[in-house]
Formats: C-alpha cells, structure tokens, sequence
C-alpha cells in the first residue's frame, strides 16, 4: 500500500522584501525591489504509512510549522512533490480538505464571542456532516475531553486550556484520516499538557487516524510517538525511533561513581568531563568508546563502592543538535 | 484613536519623567519640544502617505464642486458675477469649501474627546492624580505640536490645491484687517476645538461609555459646523438659532470671514462672542475636570 | 467518513448559519447594536436635510437633467439600498480578510472544503448596517406618493419597472462589493494601509450623485474614467433612473448604459475574483 503521505524534495523558499512603511513606499516597492531568499525547507524526503503517529521535532525556523503548512496546502512550494492520501495538499480540493485537519496551538478559529457550540454548528455546515454523525461526534469528544460543561460558554470566557481543548474537537468533528497538529501544548500549564497528550493518544489508536504532530517538548513526544523525526535547517535530520537518537546522536555516556575514599581525588578530570560532584557522588561524562578503558583505570586507582553508566538526558542531546546545525 | 504620540508619551512617562524636578518653565518647555518632534518624526517618516492622504482629503470636494455646479446652472447662472445663494455665488461656494479645510484642520481634534474618557475608564488618569502634572495642559500641548507638525508638511499639498483652484477666489486676497481677523479666527477656532472636544471627554468621569454620545455631538458638530454648506443657506428660523450655537466657529465662520461674508460692522462682534465661548468652554474644562477628580473612585486600571 | 454523501457543502444553509452567528452576536452587545442604528439613520437625515435646503432654492439639479425633488430623494433612497446593502454584507469582511493576511489567520479559512471567496465574504454580517435600508424605504416611498399624486405628469412605475431596479440594484451591490474585494486583496502585496480604505471611501462618494453633474470641463474625463474603466458611476445611477425616470421620455442613452451596466457587472466579479485568487497565491501566512 503506499505511503499515506507522501513527500519528495519539498521545497520552500521565501523571497523577503525590505520591509516597507507606508503606501507610498510599498508602491515604489513594485518597482524597486530589495531582496534576500529565506529558505525555509530545503528538499524534505518523507513517507508516512497509514495509523502512525510522527512527531516532528526541530529548533525554531526549522522549516516544521512550513512543512504542516504546505502539507495542508495553506501555501504553495517552490519545488518538489508531496501526496496527502493521494490528493496534492496546494491544489486545495475541497475532497482533500474535508479529510483532513490541523490544529496550530495558540491559534483560534472559533468565533471569539460566541459559544464553542455555534461554531460547531458551523463546522457541521461548512464539513457536511450529517447531523447523527454531527452529535454522536460531538459527544463522543466532549466526554473524553470533559468539557461538555463549557459548550454554552463564550469562547473567550475560557481558560487557554479549555480553548485549546475546544480547538481540538472542532477539528476532529469532521473524522479527518490525517491530522496535523503544530504546538498544541504550547503555553499550556502541565495538566493541561497531560490531559491533551492521554486525549490524543487514546484517540489516535481508537481511530487508527495518522497524525503529524509537532512540538518543542519533549514530554509531548515521548508519551505519544514512536517515530520521530527532527528537522533542522530545512532538511530531515533523523527518522527513526526516539532511542534511536541517543544512539545517533550522543557520542557520550553519564557514568556516575560513588568513592569510598574519605578525600576526594585532584585528578578526576583525567577521567573524562566532570558534570557535577557530590562526594563521594560524582558524575562524569565519557566518550563511549573510552568507558572501558576510563571505568577500568578508576577501579584499578581508587577505591569505587558503585558505578552506574547511563544515556545522558534526551533533551540534551536533542538541544546540543540543534546547536551544532545552527 | 488618541493620537500615537499623546498615547506613547504617556505611556512611556514622557511628562512624568523627571517629576522630582521642579515643574518648571524650562521642564516644561523641554517636554513640549519632545512630543513635537515625536509628531513631526511621525508625520516625515510617511511623509509620502501623508502627502497622498492629505490629497485625497481633497477628493470629495470634487464632488461638491461639481454638485453646486450643477445647482448653480440650473439657476441659469455659475459665473462669478453669478446669482448668490445666502451670499455665495458658485466660485464664493468652492472657495468657501476650500477654506473650511483649512478651518478644519486648525479645529479638528481626532480622538481628543475618545482619548480622555477611554484614559479615565481604564483608570489611567491616576497618573495624573497623583503626580503635580495637568492632564489638560498636556493635551493642549501635545496637540499644538501635532497640528504645528501637520501644518509643516502638509503646507505642499495645500498650497498645490490652492495654487490650481486659485481662479475661485475671484475677490482674490483679502484686505488686511480681514486676514488679521482670518488668522485670529483660525486660532481661536482651535482653541475652541480643542475644549469643546476636552469638556466632553471629561463627561467620562460620570458615564462610562461617552463614545455613543460623542458620536452624535460629531454628527451635529459637522452639521452645523458649516462644513457641508455655508450655514447663511439655512431658512431664516433655524439660522438664527444655529447663530447661537458654537460650532459655527468651527468651519464657517473664518471661511465666511476670509471671503468677506461678514459685514464689518458685525465683526468685532462676532469675533467677541468667539472669544466668550472660548472662555466659556476653558472654564467649563476646568471646572468639570476638578469636579471630575474629586469624584473619581478609581475605575478600571 | 461515513455517511457523506455531497463533496461541496450547502452554501445557502452556510450563509443560514452565519447570518444567524452574527445575529447572535449583535444582540449580545445590544446596546452598541441600537447605538449604531441611531448613528446610520441620524447620519442619513443629515443628508436629507442638506438636500431640503438645496431644494430651497432651485426646482432641481443640473439644467434638463430630470433631477426635480422626488427624483432626487429616489436617487438618494437608492443610494442608501446599496450602500447599507454593502455595509451590511460586505465592509467588515473585507477589513477582516485584510488583517487575516497580515496576521496568517487566512490560514483557518483556506483549510475550510469551501470556497474561500465565499467563506471570507461572508462571514460577518453587520445587521445594524440595514437601518439605512430602512430609511430608504421611507424616503422612496414618500417620494414615490409625491410623484404619483403630482399635478402634472404624474407617474407610477410599473411592476416591471420595480423588477428591474431591483436588478439593477443587486448590480450595484456587485459592483461595488468587486471593488472592495479587489482593494482588500492587494493587502498580500502591499500590507495594511489605512490611505486604502481612506480611497474606498473617496472613490464610492463619486457614485452618490447623478452623473450628469460631471458634464462639464474636465468632469468628461472623470464621467468617462468612472463609467467605463472603474464603473462606480453605474452603480446607483442606472437603478435610480429606472425607478425615478427623470426624463419623460427617455434618453437615447439609457438603454445602452443598462446594458453596459450588466457588461461591466459581470466583468467586475470576474476581474474581482481573479485578482483574490491570485492574492491567495502570494499568501505567506504568518510565521509561528
């Protein structure tokens, strides 16, 4: 079967004019033009099966919130090629675009003043849900995001939580097969965080949907994605596991050792890196391929009573990434 | 929509800045230089949109121009020597209108009334209350650098439409004591637009929404201003009652004066009963403002 | 996914539903939604009254144009059925379509399986705007009694004269909603610019007046520009000469101004929506 999404050599570049004030200097702009090409995805090669849920992780200016974005066909590419469930996400069918969803955090489509109802009610009107489906939808959504209370409340009455919540199920009221989901924690206290990543893990395994996700934090990823894929100067970087990328990326271990001497040594930083010392505790970090050798000289020289060799955090070695790519 | 300089001077404590110094000329004056140049920085750096809005502030004179002059000709007569409607033949009438935008743009006072009554519903005024610094004063003077940065630049393209409509003004230059009388109607026409608008604006320290009540005033205001049409045109009764009533001076009246509508012998007189309104619209500033500050509990902030 | 049946939605029952949004929302802020009925009406009798006051003075505008009182009050009446038509309808979508460009929010509405030209035009629909339409309905029927109970020539439209001003009128509204729609889409290119909107405003005051008033000097040229190059001058002048038939009998030239008036309808919503979709080319959406 192919790829439910589909992309080859997708490529975006901007053409960023000096910034001009006034209708004056925007008209002598037409003519005269002041430019720099910002390119914000440089060739990105993806392929994406039915049911999986990938996260995209990358620095800010990655080129991820473009590629959710040409993906949905809101912008068109420079060049290459991409297939959403077999339609191209630019051409903007109205067939595609009632198969899918997305879903920007911090990014509000509901009527402001209105109830999130009244916008439902739209969505039902726009999407061409038949009004059976429409209401088992809607209550299906509601209960698993525990917010059938707040349906008759302004929009703007809620908390960013709540409209957020809100977003999501004015989203999934249509059943798209893909959703695309850029930051939708972003700016969300813990709870809320964790509410969102159980609603939308326990959704996308029901519904064996295929969702595109991408965020900043880690804990959004960790809970919900086995594929990640991290984008960083335009291109894809890595595509694969979450493990996988310790592996890849990390070229050292934490080795932590207990001392049962009284004094603590002078020398230790000829064992490697020190990261942090609280005798007789003190944790190191060591290139792998050194920790044979390192753990076998501490043993012989000192007197160690523990060892323990661990990953160093995925954080760290996701940010140290992006640092060496920017 | 206060203008953007009397907001970010405000905001950014421009008056307020120094405020352990004596409040004295010299501070004064250094602060009032500051807002200036904010205006005029704002007025040059989108000089070439300005120039192109103050422009098509023109266009809907066209549209006049070409209406009376339909009016006229059907009256059988648009020349200068022509028939007279309340005084004014066709080429008095485009004149007419050409000057109440020069009497406009010394009277008018965008968002001043908006400005104040927004400033105390959000509770901005206690700035004012508690720091020895006058919210009227302020304004006056904010504004009067705004209107001087305005008239700076917006002399090229007044001057250009005057330049090409001069065959209007068919009496030409007026005499002296009438362009003397011109240009103290001119001052005076702000004076009392700006205290009028500021007496209003104060209503907002006992009803939290003036914006609806203001709006009418305008209306009314660009009625009976003279904007639309010399005000002579009005059938007698109503003339007489608008006679009484202060917008005249907003448009009308130092239009009427430059072309020569008004009589000498009613002169003095009229510019005398400017004079009292604008006094009467300083005092009633004052007043309702210090009335105001005593009343005050602290809305909104 | 299952159950569906039609690919593109019901738009009339998507109009039902803004419609009825918007109502909602204007009566949740009902003070500001009578407030600003008053502000339409009391702005409008303003109007009239400068008008009573020309009409002191001379039996009607511009020499053998028609334009006697009653004419001009229908005149003026249609002005109003347009300009609180395209009020209502039409101003604030296209503020709002040039702020979804500058903020990325245009975004939401392309992802919509519904035509975004619909879906940005729609929207909103500001119903304290049809106050006016209101007033227009007194004014043109008091002017209608007048020429109907007149002493000479005496007149009454006829059912199809109604018919076709109507037409005509919708024409108007369509001509002037292509303008507006053209003017909001060059926001992609040019940014938000207020001098913009200022020029709608400029523009449109052109049509307020029967056109016979620009036929001297160099008014031609201006008769000509807004006739046949940006056609507002058809907007409320072709309806209003329908209904109020100035001249008994009609001009030579009316019937091909009709015409022309459908002509330059048609290629107005075509040129119109043309230029949106290429504006929806150049979008950029906004950074995240």
């Amino acid at each position: 079967m192919p790829p439910i999404i589909d992309v080859r050599e997708l490529t975006k570049s901007y053409r960023v004019h000096k910034k001009r004030e006034g209708l004056m200097e925007s008209v002598r702009g037409l003519f005269h033009r002041e430019y720099s090409d910002v390119q914000a995805v440089r060739g990105i090669n993806l392929q994406v099966e039915q049911g999986e849920f990938v996260a995209f992780l990358g620095p800010n200016g990655a080129g991820k919130t473009t590629t959710l974005k040409l993906l949905s066909g809101v912008i068109n590419p420079t060049s290459g090629h991409a297939t959403v469930m077999g339609f191209t996400p630019w051409e903007r069918k109205n067939e595609y675009r009632r198969r899918f969803a997305l879903v920007m955090g911090q990014k509000n489509q509901l009527w402001w003043d209105l109830p999130a109802q009244e916008s439902y009610l739209l969505h039902q009107q726009i999407y061409g849900v038949p009004p059976d489906q429409f209401t088992a939808t809607l209550n299906e959504l509601t209960e698993l995001l525990d917010v059938t209370k707040l349906l008759g409340q302004p929009v703007r009455e809620l908390s960013l939580g709540e409209r957020m919540k809100m977003e999501l199920i004015a989203a999934l009221l249509h059943s798209p097969d893909v959703l695309f989901l850029d930051e939708p924690t972003i700016g969300l206290d813990v709870i809320a965080q964790h509410n969102i990543q159980q609603f939308l893990r326990y959704y996308q395994e029901k519904r064996k949907i295929t969702v595109l996700l991408t965020s900043h934090y880690m804990k959004d990823v960790a809970a919900l994605c086995k594929r990640v894929v991290i984008v960083a100067g335009g291109l894809v970087q890595y595509d694969g596991s979450l493990a996988g990328i310790i592996d890849k990326f990390s070229g050292n271990k934490i080795v932590t050792l207990q001392f049962g001497i009284a004094d603590r040594p002078s020398d230790l930083s000829r064992l490697g890196t020190l990261l942090d010392t609280n005798w007789p505790k003190v944790r190191i970090s060591i290139a792998r391929a050194e920790i044979p050798r390192v753990l076998a000289e501490a043993l012989r020289d000192y007197t160690i009573e523990d060892v323990s060799v661990e990953d160093p955090p995925l954080e760290d070695v996701i940010a140290d990434l992006f640092h060496q790519v920017a | 929509m206060q203008l953007a300089s009397e907001e970010s001077a405000s905001k950014h404590g421009v008056y307020t800045s120094g405020t352990h110094l004596p409040n004295t000329l010299p501070r004064r004056l250094m602060t009032w230089w500051m807002v200036m140049r904010i205006a005029l920085e704002e007025r040059l750096a989108y000089r070439g949109d300005f120039a192109l809005g103050t422009l098509m502030r023109f266009l809907p004179i066209i549209t006049q121009i070409f209406l009376w002059g339909a009016v006229f000709s059907s009256l059988g007569d648009d020349s200068a020597t022509g028939k007279k409607l309340g005084g004014y033949n066709f080429p008095d009438m485009v004149a007419y209108f050409l000057l109440t935008m020069i009497a406009r743009a010394f009277s008018s006072m965008p968002g001043l009334a908006g400005g104040i009554a927004s400033q105390i519903r959000q509770g901005e005024i206690k700035r004012y209350l508690i720091q020895p610094v006058d919210l009227v004063g302020f304004l006056l003077l904010s504004r009067l650098a705004h209107k001087l940065a305005y008239y700076f630049v917006a002399t090229v393209p007044f001057a250009f439409v005057f330049f090409l409509c001069r065959g209007y003004f068919a009496d030409g230059f007026p005499p002296a004591h009438l362009f003397v009388a011109f240009v103290g109607s001119l001052v005076m026409g702000f004076l009392l637009g700006f205290f009028l608008e500021a007496t209003i604006g104060m209503i907002g320290f006992w009803f939290l929404e003036v914006s609806s009540l203001l709006f009418i005033f305008m209306l009314f205001s660009f009625f009976l201003s003279g904007h639309m049409f010399p005000l002579t045109l009005l059938p007698e009764g109503v003339l007489t009652v608008v006679n009484f009533l202060p917008f005249k001076y907003l448009a009308y009246f130092p239009a009427a004066i430059f072309l020569g509508k008004i009589p000498d012998d009613e002169l003095p007189m009229e510019l005398a009963i400017e004079a009292v309104w604008v006094a009467f619209f300083i005092i009633a500033c004052r007043v309702m403002y210090s009335r105001g500050v005593k009343r005050y509990s602290g809305y909104g902030g | 996914m299952a159950g569906r049946l039609t690919i593109h939605p019901n738009y009339w029952k998507v109009f039902l539903t803004f419609a009825s949004n918007s109502l909602i929302r204007d009566m949740t802020f009902r003070a500001n939604f009578i407030f600003q009925c008053i502000s339409s009406v009391a702005w409008t009798a303003m109007n009239v009254g400068f008008y009573l006051v020309i009409f002191q003075f001379t039996k009607s505008i511009g020499v053998g144009t028609g334009w006697q009182q009653d004419e001009f009050f229908l005149f003026l009446a249609t002005t109003w059925f347009i300009n609180s038509i395209v009020q209502a309808f039409f101003m604030s979508n296209a503020e709002e379509f040039s702020e979804l460009i500058r903020t990325g929010g245009l975004d939401f509405a392309l992802l919509k399986p519904i035509d975004t030209q619909f879906l940005i035009s729609f929207r909103r629909i500001e119903w304290s705007a049809l106050s006016n339409f209101f007033a227009g309905l007194f004014i043109a029927g008091y002017s209608l009694y007048g020429m109907a109970t007149r002493e000479t020539d005496a007149y009454v439209p006829s059912i199809g004269m109604f018919v076709l001003y109507a037409f005509f009128v919708m024409c108007g509204v369509a001509i002037m909603y292509s303008v507006m729609i053209c003017l909001a889409a060059t926001s992609v290119w040019l940014g938000r610019n207020q001098t913009l909107y200022d020029f709608w405003f400029y523009i449109t005051n052109f049509s307020r007046y029967p056109m016979e008033i620009y036929n001297r000097g160099w008014g031609t040229a201006l008769l000509g520009l807004f006739t046949f190059v940006m056609p507002v001058l058809v907007v409320v002048n072709v309806p209003a000469r329908v209904l109020a038939m100035p001249l008994h009998p009609r001009a030579w030239w009316e019937v091909p101004l009709m015409l022309w008036a459908i002509v330059a309808t048609i290629a107005s919503l075509a040129f119109s929506r043309w230029l949106f979709r290429k504006s929806l080319l150049s979008y950029r959406s906004a950074s995240s």
